[in-house]
């Protein structure tokens, strides 16, 4: 009798992170600048503000399938447009929690406070998120059909 | 609108992308992507030949789009964006895919992974660059004048190459004398000179320039506007003044740690450098014997990890002239490593040997132990290369310590929206290519407020400043990006949620005049004030006000394309 | 509700005939005694359709949009709950105040239609009207009367009622209302959701909401929903696909709950209009509860407080470090 051989094939999540333009983006640049290497997961897209991301587009993502989406930007205080990221902090706090009231993980959406000189910060989120989602396991809200 | 018509332009960077990237895999995967009418592969896209080929393809095949993914957009994105407008391309059809900083450098050891990364990452560039449209700048008048905030060297040297090329310069500084630090030392290493004499001459200059208005002892109290139209207010000794510059430099220097280690502040015989200098300028520096010198003192330690540049020299400087106020004392000199770059400073250094000043060379984890009543009287230090811990008698303890930012940098950072880094000294835009500039239009940055540097360097630094900021001056006319928001008055409903979430109170709402929805009460969003975040279009519930080049269908079509999605 | 149908007729009347107002949105009988339907009147003629009882349920809200540019002062009658509506669409700038003339009605509760027949064992046809009596109704039947407790039969969003006053109003028509004796912890039943696992969440909706058929009712009835050009209808981009999948529903109810974050009054309104008798209150409770326990916000209360989206604190809760 043949043994079938079970391929197992390690789950690699889609992980989407905007990024504003002064601090996470240009700290996600010192990153590379300096090299530090983290997991291959995760796609940027960059916007002038965190406070542009509106939770509508979060909502999107993550029923398309994406595994996690994180919202990177300055750290409070520091927003180059003086407010953006306080409006983008209020929004999260609500969407995290609803995402969690209909049974969404938390950790699938994530928002952080990334300057442009935390180089190391950005390479650790990206490993710390990528670790989360991974342990979490594929998105199912594709498959709610 | 004509049928998008995007070319890929996919860069090698040498190796620095394409040593970890598979370029050419990454190029016939964008051939086949939605629209794209032409793929390539360049050495350097941001070389003469990379930008040519970009011209020559526009024209060859008739692109209407083009992306480009190489490096970060931070850098390149004016070089590419006036590449397309001297092909007649508008230069808001352009953009930017970073597969070297997000891609190659930080997954060297995975390049298959990297090539798909790389991959996705321009099909999501393609695909916003689908619904990329042709954008039109805002024109604004500059303000022929400029704001030098502090009157050290950096400073001064600023605003005379400012005030002598012709621009009006306000120069504020919070002191009631110009001049900085450097009036404060004894003596300039190399030259060995008098700073009094070199900065008295620039104060004179400074004084007397026509275009050179000093503002005096005072503090830059609000700024408001962007670049070619600050509105500044300053508060001068108790009254507030207000002017109008274009552009404005920072140049507020750093302040001298005062340490709380060696029985600084408790011993009288322990100084600080600074000290050392304020002491022998104003000839009180009472009788030594034993003279000893530790270095990087509270510098390049855990909480404080950097090198100040400048205290080397200062404490070798000043050992060599222990040696000759007093040619029998015995002067050591304590250090972890001696930075004595370049080839006076290394010369300075061999002669301080030579003249009897004794380098004795500690570690971190075996820092010197100082001990005594009231005052130091000796000084324990495990000397390295010896392999054997020694006591030094001594009655002068001087401490190099590190240039510390100023207690205001955070402030004036805010007021500013200039970026503070690491340990909170200024940050330029660029660490390589950008150094005297930050990442806000219009705003400069020279000297030690930026990061510890030597007179020299803050002169030079101080120039290139100001040369950096007559660029918007003399071009007389500040474009401002094509980012801004718009509304459609045809769907907004005229809730005002946008006018209540502009940081900048550029969107307002009043009665549309548009034929068919006269009376209508929308938004409008003044070009002049908008910055470009957006906050507006995450709010608004219909989408019917959008930032252009970050529309909604443009973000929505990244997350489509990276979610496989039409 | 102590004010009768008679006592609102006299009041409408009396606005119409000394100018006050050139259209009333009230409320006439409608297809069986356990309905109303919006009634909309352009002068005193027909003054006699306006009926006040524990039926009338609709939010009138809604119809002041209608009246925008329509030249001349609108007129409409609130209870508490449509009121704090009022309150939202001048916040956005729907109607402007000095257009409207609100008649507030404190009200003590409406019945809810199916709680009423299922307790009572009865078809709609044998009821010919229901009344307020303080804490019961008095529903009178074909054949005889008998009253019922008003905690059994109340409308779900009347059980957690706060505002049984009209918070904004031009007059009042009837007494205000003093106390709801049965209004309790007004969130239980979102604490009820929040304690269950995390499986269970989504056992729950995923249930609930491939229910829905995307008929868009909620969002046509509720009174906050202003857009005339809805996200949802739009192509570009497009926010959810056409097809009608758990998936899709999901999308479509939460970006929902989001745009009237800080706006839902807890009217009602979506669940009663909903053919499906989806949850749709134990959903937008949850970001009610939420805009109150993190940003001290409650809709519908003062003109001038500013939406909870478009303002910030300093010291915001920051889970985010």
């Amino acid at each position: 009798m043949q043994k079938t051989k079970e391929i197992q094939t390690e789950f690699k999540p889609k992980i989407l992170a905007f990024c504003c333009n002064w601090c996470a983006y240009a700290g996600a640049d010192l990153a590379g600048v300096s090299r530090f290497q983290m997991p291959t997961d995760v796609r940027v897209i960059r916007v002038m503000c965190s406070g542009r991301v509106p939770p509508e587009l979060v909502i999107r993502a993550l029923a398309n399938g994406l595994d996690g989406v994180m919202v990177l930007g300055c750290h409070p205080g520091d927003c180059h447009y003086s407010e953006g990221n306080y409006l983008t902090r209020r929004r999260a706090h609500i969407l995290k929690r609803l995402l969690t009231y209909i049974g969404i993980e938390p950790e699938r959406f994530q928002l952080r406070w990334v300057s442009a000189s935390e180089g190391a910060k950005f390479s650790a989120v990206v490993k710390e998120v990528t670790d989360q989602i991974t342990a979490l396991g594929p998105n199912r809200w594709a498959e709610k059909r | 609108m004509a049928t998008p018509r995007i070319g890929a332009f996919i860069c090698h960077c040498g190796t620095n992308i394409g040593g970890i990237v598979n370029v050419p895999e990454v190029v016939e995967y964008a051939k086949g992507l939605p629209y794209v009418a032409h793929a390539e592969a360049n050495l350097y896209t941001c070389s003469e030949e990379g930008i040519s080929s970009i011209k020559r393809a526009i024209e060859q095949y008739d692109l209407n789009r083009v992306v480009v993914a190489s490096c970060t957009p931070r850098t390149h994105q004016p070089l590419f964006r006036s590449a397309c407008a001297d092909a007649g391309l508008n230069p808001y059809l352009f953009e930017f895919v970073n597969i070297r900083e997000h891609c190659s450098w930080i997954h060297r050891e995975h390049h298959q992974e990297a090539t798909e990364k790389a991959k996705e990452l321009v099909k999501m560039g393609v695909a916003k660059a689908r619904w990329l449209e042709a954008q039109q700048e805002f024109e604004s008048d500059i303000y022929p004048a400029g704001m030098v905030i502090g009157g050290g060297i950096a400073g001064m040297s600023a605003a005379l190459n400012l005030a002598n090329q012709g621009f009006e310069v306000h120069l504020v500084e919070k002191e009631p004398g110009l001049g900085g630090r450097l009036l404060r030392l004894n003596r300039i290493f190399t030259i060995d000179k008098d700073p009094r004499e070199l900065v008295e001459n620039i104060v004179k200059a400074v004084g007397n320039h026509p275009r050179i208005r000093v503002h005096m002892p005072a503090s830059v109290k609000a700024v408001s506007g962007y670049i070619g139209n600050f509105d500044v207010s300053v508060d001068e000794d108790g009254q507030e003044t207000s002017f109008k510059v274009g552009v404005i430099i920072v140049a507020t220097g750093a302040q001298v740690l005062k340490p709380e280690l060696y029985g600084y502040g408790e011993s009288a015989n322990v100084l600080t450098q600074l000290d050392l200098e304020e002491k022998l300028k104003d000839g009180e520096l009472g009788k030594f014997q034993n003279v000893v010198m530790i270095n990087c003192v509270g510098a390049r330690i855990p909480e404080r990890p950097y090198c100040s540049r400048v205290c080397c020299m200062t404490a070798i400087k000043n050992a060599a002239l222990m040696k000759e106020i007093n040619p029998e004392a015995k002067v050591y000199l304590l250090y972890r490593d001696l930075m004595t770059y370049g080839v006076e400073f290394e010369q300075y250094y061999r002669d301080a040997k030579e003249a009897g000043v004794r380098f004795i060379r500690y570690t971190l984890d075996a820092l010197p132990r100082v001990s005594g009543t009231e005052s130091v009287e000796a000084v324990k230090v495990y000397d390295e290369l010896m392999d054997m811990e020694i006591e030094l008698p001594c009655d002068l303890l001087v401490l190099a310590t590190p240039l510390i930012p100023n207690d205001d940098n955070e402030e004036l950072s805010r007021m500013l929206k200039a970026s503070t880094g690491d340990g909170g000294f200024f940050l330029e835009a660029h660490v390589k290519l950008r150094p005297v500039e930050f990442a806000m239009d219009g705003v400069y940055v020279a000297g030690t407020c930026r990061w510890p540097a030597d007179i020299r360097e803050s002169i030079a630094q101080g120039y290139a400043a100001a040369s950096e900021a007559m660029i918007p001056l003399r071009q007389g006319l500040v474009k401002v990006e094509a980012i801004t928001a718009v509304v459609d008055p045809r769907i907004c409903k005229g809730c005002g949620t946008c006018t209540l979430v502009c940081p900048f109170e550029a969107a307002g709402l009043k009665e549309c005049e548009i034929r068919g929805l006269e009376g209508k009460i929308v938004s409008e969003v003044n070009a002049a004030l908008c910055k470009g975040c957006g906050l507006c279009a995450a709010a608004c519930p219909n989408g019917a006000i959008q930032q252009r080049g970050f529309t909604d269908v443009e973000l929505m079509s990244m997350v489509n394309a990276m979610s496989g999605k039409r | 509700m102590k004010a009768t149908s008679a006592e609102l007729q006299t009041r409408v009347k009396d606005l119409f005939e000394d100018g006050t107002i050139s259209h009333f949105i009230g409320y006439e009988t409608g297809s069986d005694s356990l309905r109303v339907a919006p009634c909309f009147l352009e002068g005193s003629q027909e003054i006699g359709r306006l009926v006040w009882n524990p039926v009338c349920a609709n939010n009138l809200a809604k119809y002041l949009l209608d009246f925008k540019n329509v030249p001349g002062r609108v007129g409409i009658m609130v209870k508490g709950c449509d009121s704090r509506s009022v309150v939202e669409l001048l916040k956005e700038n729907q109607i402007d105040r000095d257009r409207v003339f609100i008649v507030g009605v404190p009200c003590s509760g409406i019945v809810d239609r199916e709680k009423l027949l299922q307790v009572m064992g009865i078809s709609p046809t044998q009821v010919v009207a229901v009344q307020d009596e303080g804490d019961s109704f008095l529903v009178t039947l074909t054949d005889g009367e008998q009253r019922v407790d008003k905690e059994k039969v109340l409308r779900d969003e009347c059980l957690v009622c706060r505002y049984p006053n009209p918070p904004v109003y031009d007059v009042l028509t009837g007494e205000t209302v003093s106390r709801l004796p049965w209004v309790g912890d007004d969130y239980s039943m979102v604490k009820e959701q929040e304690a269950l696992s995390l499986e269970e969440k989504a056992t729950y909706w995923n249930r609930e909401l491939s229910q829905c058929i995307r008929c868009y009712a909620c969002r046509n009835i509720c009174p906050v929903c202003t857009c005339s050009e809805c996200i949802f209808d739009k192509k570009a981009p497009r926010w959810i696909s056409k097809a009608n999948d758990l998936s899709e529903n999901l999308v479509y109810h939460l970006i929902r709950a989001f745009h009237v974050a800080g706006r839902c009054v807890d009217c009602g309104e979506c669940e009663r209009a909903c053919p499906m008798n989806i949850p749709l209150r134990r959903l937008n409770k949850k970001v009610e509860k939420d805009m109150l326990e993190l940003f001290n916000y409650t809709a519908g209360i003062d003109v001038e407080q500013q939406p909870p989206l478009t303002t910030y604190r300093v010291d915001d809760l920051d889970e985010f470090m």
